[in-house]
């Protein structure tokens, strides 16, 4: 008999990581929120502390249609072009 | 076939899926390459199909493993088209997988099975519907689950985050009663045809059970149902609710005999799971203090009459009946499958 492995790995699809930030000073913040009940101002607070302690500005926020969603490509795709440095939150 | 080692002793196999980390804490059926390829057969499927895609974590569902899954689960080769119909509800883009599959809520996956196929393969619709003795339905939710852990990395602890859980999470499944239905069964009145058959996956927290052995109108049974889902514990306030309800047998009489329809008992609970946003600040469901107006502005749980879903199930006596409370519309919708075997009979 055998012992038949029921399990899959993700499929690879090719994805890395951007390169990390050295510092944060001066990046465009790009805020993702997921509609949980306080993420929003989870997010904005720390974007106002980012931005006074680290001169970042907020250049693009998307609001997911829920946290069971993920973020459409359009928004996807502003985050790519506009912005260094993308906070997604949840809070509860 | 992924075949990757070898025993003898069907007890020492038994252990060895368990040392694997790959049941769902009962033993499993140890699979062969005959029983796998039983199970595609039935269903018509190569091992290397595609049976969907679990968007966002890069999990994709072959036939092979959804097999292997059903095998370990108990299933009986003619289960597999409806498992593979689940799985097909499970990764669409509607059902949304990933809040209520991975949310500390702890959803159950809840079947509800429809047509010829139900009554083909012996899935109980009568008594203890939701309990235990028979194998279609303990084995097909549980395959269910298990493809979930093993497939779609949605295991205890990790991607499933559940607080409590509930037993359903072990199994879920069963067929709507659908001789002496008093109107069109679940899967019809979700656009298809009487001669198909059907999965309808809804995510349900716990169940409930309303009782009510007095009512003689619809009218206060169904209130006693508007009470159970407009509790001021209720899951999500932020949007509004899905939900599945299941009439048993006298329940169902009452209905019946005042002629009421489908869209009577969903307009009727539409109206009455309203609730004073009072009630819901004074559970700090709803943040702020009670302000004027908030005793008499009603806060909607329900939308739309078909986020009602209704079914029928259980035994002929008794007065039970149950609520699956759903994940709220934003999260997450049902979804129905039709159940697709080679040659065409559903």
């Amino acid at each position: 008999m055998k012992l038949f492995d029921p399990t899959s790995k993700p499929v690879d699809r090719g994805l890395t990581l951007a390169p990390r930030p050295a510092s944060p000073r001066g990046l465009r913040l790009g805020l993702v929120e997921n509609t949980k009940f306080n993420a929003k101002p989870i997010l904005e607070k720390l974007a106002e502390r980012l931005g006074r302690r680290h001169q970042t500005t907020v250049t693009f926020r998307t609001r997911k249609r829920s946290a069971s969603h993920e973020v459409d490509g359009d928004a996807i795709k502003a985050l790519r072009a506009q912005c260094d440095l993308v906070i997604s939150g949840i809070g509860d | 076939m992924s075949g990757i080692d070898e025993a003898t002793d069907p007890a020492a196999l038994i252990e060895a899926y368990y040392d694997a980390g790959w049941t769902d804490g009962l033993p499993v059926v140890p699979p062969s390459d005959a029983s796998i390829a039983a199970m595609l057969a039935v269903a018509g499927l190569e091992g290397h199909e595609e049976l969907g895609v679990i968007a966002g974590r890069n999990a994709v569902v072959l036939a092979e493993k959804a097999a292997i899954n059903a095998v370990m689960a108990g299933c009986r080769p003619e289960y597999m088209p409806v498992v593979v119909a689940a799985v097909k509800s499970l990764c669409a883009p509607a059902f949304a997988y990933h809040g209520p599959a991975s949310s500390t809520g702890g959803s159950a996956m809840a079947l509800v099975v429809n047509g010829p196929a139900a009554k083909r393969l012996g899935i109980n619709s009568g008594n203890n519907a939701f309990g235990q003795g028979h194998r279609p339905n303990a084995t097909i939710g549980r395959a269910v689950r298990l493809i979930m852990m093993n497939v779609m990395n949605t295991r205890p602890g990790l991607l499933d985050r559940a607080t409590l859980g509930n037993p359903g999470k072990y199994s879920f499944c069963f067929a709507e009663h659908e001789e002496d239905h008093p109107w069109e069964p679940l899967h019809v009145s979700r656009g298809l045809r009487p001669e198909d058959s059907a999965v309808t996956l809804i995510a349900s927290n716990s169940l409930y059970q309303v009782y009510n052995h007095l009512a003689a109108e619809p009218e206060p049974l169904l209130y006693c149902f508007a009470d159970a889902l407009a509790n001021v514990g209720t899951s999500n306030l932020l949007g509004f609710n899905e939900t599945l309800i299941v009439f048993a047998g006298e329940h169902q009489e009452v209905l019946q005999k005042a002629g009421w329809s489908r869209l009577d008992v969903q307009r009727f609970l539409i109206e009455h799971t309203r609730r004073p946003v009072a009630d819901y600040k004074r559970g700090a469901r709803l943040p702020g203090e009670i302000a004027p107006g908030d005793e008499t502005t009603l806060r909607y749980r329900f939308e739309r009459p078909e986020d009602i879903l209704i079914a029928f199930a259980g035994g002929r006596a008794g007065s039970w009946s149950a609520c699956l409370p759903g994940w709220g519309t934003k999260w997450t919708r049902a979804v129905t499958t039709r159940i697709e075997i080679p040659g065409g009979t559903s």
